[in-house]
């Protein structure tokens, strides 16, 4: 046991590049207060914030592992698993649950075989609920990363699980 | 200073205080959960409200805000108690309330304070938390349901231990103290958590379900284990030592205490104590009564007395002042011998050789306190931390709390080097002399040396040799960054060395104290507040066995010398008073080969050690717990030693064994060990005019007065050998000696030997993490665990000595550092 946490140590199972992640943190290094900014930029690079990457940063900017952690989960902008290509946002306000946004939701999960806050095993989708999407006039509403689609209907669900499957992963 | 009013009392507190400070100078109790006088104030809990006149519409956090003149404080109306009702309703809407089953119960905050402000109903209702307990440690059980997120353990964990093993990890009511990924946790075990914590959140598992808080007496005492002195709450229960009880206002720590002085305790009462003497008959060790036994000893040491260069004696320094005292007594002046020591000889030697030479006292010019208050901290070796974690503790704080700037110079890297700003300095192991002599030189050199300071011409001299460059060729380090440090140190208003010294280090000797010392005289840095050197003696009482004279004076042997000349045959009778030299004196086969030639060997001690088996008469000695007496810590204080319970068995302390022995041999007997106190005082010159009573609880230090003088040093030629590693030795985190081998929690941690070595050289050898290597030497050869870690440089490898299966002493020989090939 050593006296220490180490950067090896802490690496486990996950195999990842860390060259971007190396670059991320030279770009912040001296910049006060940088680990924010350095975990936005990693979640950028990778899509979510791995395991390994974690270790790096509290190697590097010399802080803890368990209080970037903290300040990872508190956050809801951070994901500690990968996410998917296409993030489906289906809004479950108010105004969008009277106008029938479970039908939606229920619609999405029979669909791709995942439930909220999930991502599918191809990495293509990941599905989360929502509070309000501030667009409540065109309730219900889904959003396919910056896409907006309102009224939705159940087919309509069909119609954007095939243009988006169409679509390339990268 | 700022006068304000609380509770119709007129208080007068420095400017920096909070209300929660001034009422407390006033004698007013305000209640607190997060609050804690080592930590930052951090007003999470609320139970601190108070009303402030000047601010009035709302409640304020005592904790938190600051005074100011004329303030009005009230910290209790019927407004404040129904806040804070309502604050404890809060907490115990999700707490369990298991209090009948829970360790805390007793010492509890919540609870005592659910009593005091009559909460006897819950005006909410909710479920309770379902969080999983964190069993899988063997040390620290974390039941997060209990947990009242008052934040101190991962508090105290990041200020003071500097370790981080917690965080407030998710958000809302889903947030709870956690670990890096939620996982068990895994740290230093130091338990400074379980002992901020205010509920039972965090429990000592090896003290679990053994004891109610209010059926245990409490007696305050000092830690056994490292120089340090840190004052120890013991925890007893039917003669038995159960625990250590926090307290926050004992000693300079404040009841921080490290991981063996917290759970390392129940060597006290293990069953492996000896309880009887043992005498061997028939090449057996068989049980004896004392008449048998110290008759038997008698004998043979007045019969050694008609020729005392056959007779030598070795004692450890756990042993207290007034033992100690009478061990010399006894075999220099009853019987005549000189040939008596501690330590191998070596681990003494900086400061009985070293600072005797350099500042004309046995003892630092300087104590645990100048580590906050310096301004640039000097560290020889990154082990400092793992030596003596509670002045690793004030390192910590000094850095980040004072600004203190950390230059570490080590062979290898540690945790100290993690601190804000910390510069380590690595260097060929062995090569330190060197590099201090070559700091020297450029103090010199660039003039900055203070021309007055005794011995500068012959110290001028003797660095004439020594040119930089070739010094940063031979240690490794750059001569900018040599340049750098000198000129940083002599720069520095205050600066403060650290050396820690021990069986473990051989190369931490008296060229190595001298070296150091040289710095401080050629800069002045002695003699004043928060500058100076601090030699940081080993054991408990290493300080007290250097004031004392528990080395050969004359023609003597030392402790080394002594196991040559039995293994001569000019050594005919040794008695060993609770050391261990088969596992913590170099070259084991050397030290197990000298005990078995010489004739009549005697060991008292606590257990059956390694050197006990080897023994003819075994005397069974009494732990710290079992006895009373006086301790000096690192820095000269001397502190009081109380006993907490009976001696185990027919044990006895050394002082009745040794005065037993003194009396029968013709010397003077003495009723107590205060006679023995009195004496000391009388007629050791440091100890002058000391009494017990003026000793307190708080101890006592002795004031220092250094006459320093310059003393050249010359470094030892340390050419590395090819194909070879470096094999360095010291001590663990988790360990003190060998007899931390005896408790509880060091064996749950780190039970078996290892060597540490580096990624780059365990590649080459195709060695992983975990596996079973082989180090071996000229001297001999050992098997230990492989520990990779990201400490060691290249070519280096560390063992620490502790262990009495696989130990490294197999293979070294007393040099600092010793050659080996290592191998699956």
């Amino acid at each position: 046991m050593s006296n220490a946490p180490a950067a090896e140590e802490l690496q486990t199972e996950e195999e990842i590049d860390l060259t971007e992640a190396n670059e991320v943190i030279d770009k912040y290094l001296t910049l006060p207060g940088n680990l924010m900014p350095v975990l936005q930029g990693i979640q950028e690079a990778y899509g979510y914030v791995p395991k390994p990457a974690i270790a790096l940063v509290a190697e590097r900017l010399n802080a803890y592992p368990a209080q970037i952690y903290g300040v990872l989960t508190f956050y809801a902008q951070f994901h500690l698993k990968p996410r998917g290509r296409f993030i489906i946002r289906v809004c479950v306000g108010t105004a969008c649950h009277v106008q029938g946004a479970e039908r939606i939701t229920e619609t999405f999960f029979d669909r791709l075989k995942i439930g909220h806050a999930e991502t599918t095993a191809d990495l293509r989708y990941t599905f989360e609920k929502v509070a309000c999407l501030g667009a409540c006039g065109m309730a219900p509403l889904a959003m396919v990363n910056d896409d907006t689609f309102g009224k939705m209907t159940v087919q309509k669900v069909d119609e954007i699980i095939n243009t988006y499957n169409a679509r390339p992963m990268k | 200073m700022v006068n304000l009013t609380v509770d119709n009392k007129q208080v007068t507190v420095p400017k920096d205080a909070t209300i929660y400070d001034a009422a407390k100078s006033a004698g007013i109790k305000i209640p607190i959960l997060c609050h804690d006088k080592k930590l930052h104030p951090f007003g999470g809990c609320r139970m601190c409200l108070v009303e402030v006149e000047q601010m009035k519409g709302r409640l304020i956090p005592a904790c938190t805000t600051p005074v100011t003149e004329g303030m009005i404080v009230r910290t209790s109306n019927d407004e404040i108690i129904k806040a804070r009702k309502l604050v404890l309703e809060l907490l115990l809407l999700k707490h369990p309330i298991d209090c009948p089953v829970c360790d805390a119960a007793g010492d509890c905050d919540l609870q005592n304070l659910t009593y005091e402000y009559k909460v006897n109903c819950n005006q909410f209702v909710d479920e309770k938390f379902n969080h999983e307990i964190d069993y899988v440690n063997p040390i620290i059980e974390r039941d997060m349901n209990r947990c009242i997120l008052c934040g101190k353990c991962a508090r105290i964990c990041d200020e003071i231990v500097s370790y981080g093993a917690y965080s407030v990890i998710n958000r809302g009511l889903e947030a709870k103290i956690g670990t890096e990924f939620d996982g068990p946790l895994n740290c230093e075990f130091c338990g400074s958590c379980v002992s901020v914590c205010p509920v039972g959140a965090l429990i000592s598992r090896p003290f679990k379900f053994q004891a109610r808080w209010w059926a245990l007496s409490k007696v305050k005492t000092v830690c056994s284990y490292c120089g340090t002195g840190c004052q120890l709450t013991l925890g007893c229960k039917d003669n038995k030592v159960l625990t250590t009880v926090y307290d926050e206002d004992q000693g300079f720590h404040n009841g921080q205490l490290c991981h063996r002085g917290r759970f390392a305790y129940q060597f006290v009462n293990s069953d492996k104590r000896l309880t009887t003497p043992l005498i061997r008959k028939n090449g057996k060790l068989v049980e004896s009564s004392w008449d048998e036994a110290l008759a038997l000893v008698t004998e043979r040491l007045a019969a050694a007395k008609a020729a005392p260069a056959s007779l030598a004696a070795l004692s450890t320094a756990h042993l207290t002042n007034e033992e100690l005292f009478l061990f010399e007594k006894l075999f220099r002046g009853t019987l005549g011998s000189d040939n008596i020591d501690h330590s191998a000889g070596f681990a003494h030697a900086a400061l009985t050789e070293g600072l005797k030479a350099s500042f004309g006292t046995v003892a630092s010019p300087s104590e645990i306190l100048d580590v906050q208050k310096t301004n640039l901290l000097l560290v020889i070796k990154t082990d400092a931390y793992e030596t003596h974690p509670v002045i690793g503790f004030e390192i910590n704080l000094g850095v980040k709390r004072k600004g203190v700037d950390l230059r570490i110079v080590s062979d290898k890297r540690g945790k100290l080097g993690k601190l804000p700003g910390a510069q380590t300095t690595v260097h060929t192991p062995g090569s330190e002399i060197l590099l201090l002599n070559a700091l020297a030189k450029v103090i010199v050199d660039a003039g900055l040396a203070d021309a007055a300071a005794p011995g500068l011409a012959e110290l001028k001299a003797a660095l004439a040799e020594v040119s930089v460059e070739k010094a940063a060729a031979a240690t490794g380090v750059s001569a900018d960054e040599i340049t750098k440090l000198a000129k940083d140190y002599a720069a520095a208003e205050k600066a403060l060395i650290l050396l820690p010294i021990g069986l473990g280090y051989p190369g931490h000797n008296a060229a190595l104290a001298q070296a150091c010392a040289n710095l401080a005289i050629l800069t002045g840095k002695y003699g004043k507040e928060g500058s100076g050197l601090l030699v940081m003696g080993e054991k408990n009482n290493s300080q007290g066995a250097a004031d004392l004279g528990i080395h050969p004076k004359g023609s003597g042997l030392n402790g080394s010398a002594i196991i040559d000349a039995c293994v001569s045959g000019q050594v005919k009778t040794l008695f060993v008073a609770g050391e261990n030299p088969v596992v913590s004196y170099p070259n084991r086969a050397k030290v197990e080969k000298a005990l078995d030639a010489v004739e009549f060997l005697v060991v008292a001690d606590l257990f059956l050690t390694e050197t006990a088996q080897l023994a003819d008469v075994v005397l069974p000695a009494v732990s710290f717990a079992e006895k009373s007496g006086t301790f000096t810590s690192v820095g000269r204080k001397v502190q009081q030693v109380k006993q907490a319970v009976k001696p185990v068995g027919l044990a006895k302390s050394d002082f009745d064994i040794l005065n037993t022995l003194n009396a029968s041999l013709g010397g003077q007997t003495y009723a107590n060990q205060n006679e023995l106190f009195a004496e000391i005082a009388a007629s050791v010159p440091a100890y002058a005019g000391l009494s017990q009573t003026a000793l307190g609880d708080e101890g006592k230090l002795l004031p220092v007065a250094p006459s320093a003088k310059l003393v050249p040093v010359a470094a030892p030629a340390s050419a590395p050998v090819a194909g070879k590693l470096a094999l360095v030795t010291g001590s663990a985190l988790y360990h003190s000696g060998t007899m931390s081998r005896f408790g509880e929690g060091p064996m749950l941690v780190c039970p078996n030997a290892y060597a540490e070595l580096s990624a780059a050289d365990a590649k080459v050898l195709k060695i992983e993490d975990g596996d079973a290597i082989t180090v071996k030497s000229e001297t001999g050869s050992v098997s230990v665990t492989a520990k990779v870690g990201y400490r060691m440089p290249q070519g280096v490898v560390f063992a620490p000595y502790h262990f009495g299966e696989g130990s490294i002493n197999a293979v070294t020989d007393g040099k600092p550092v010793t050659w080996v090939t290592v191998g699956k």
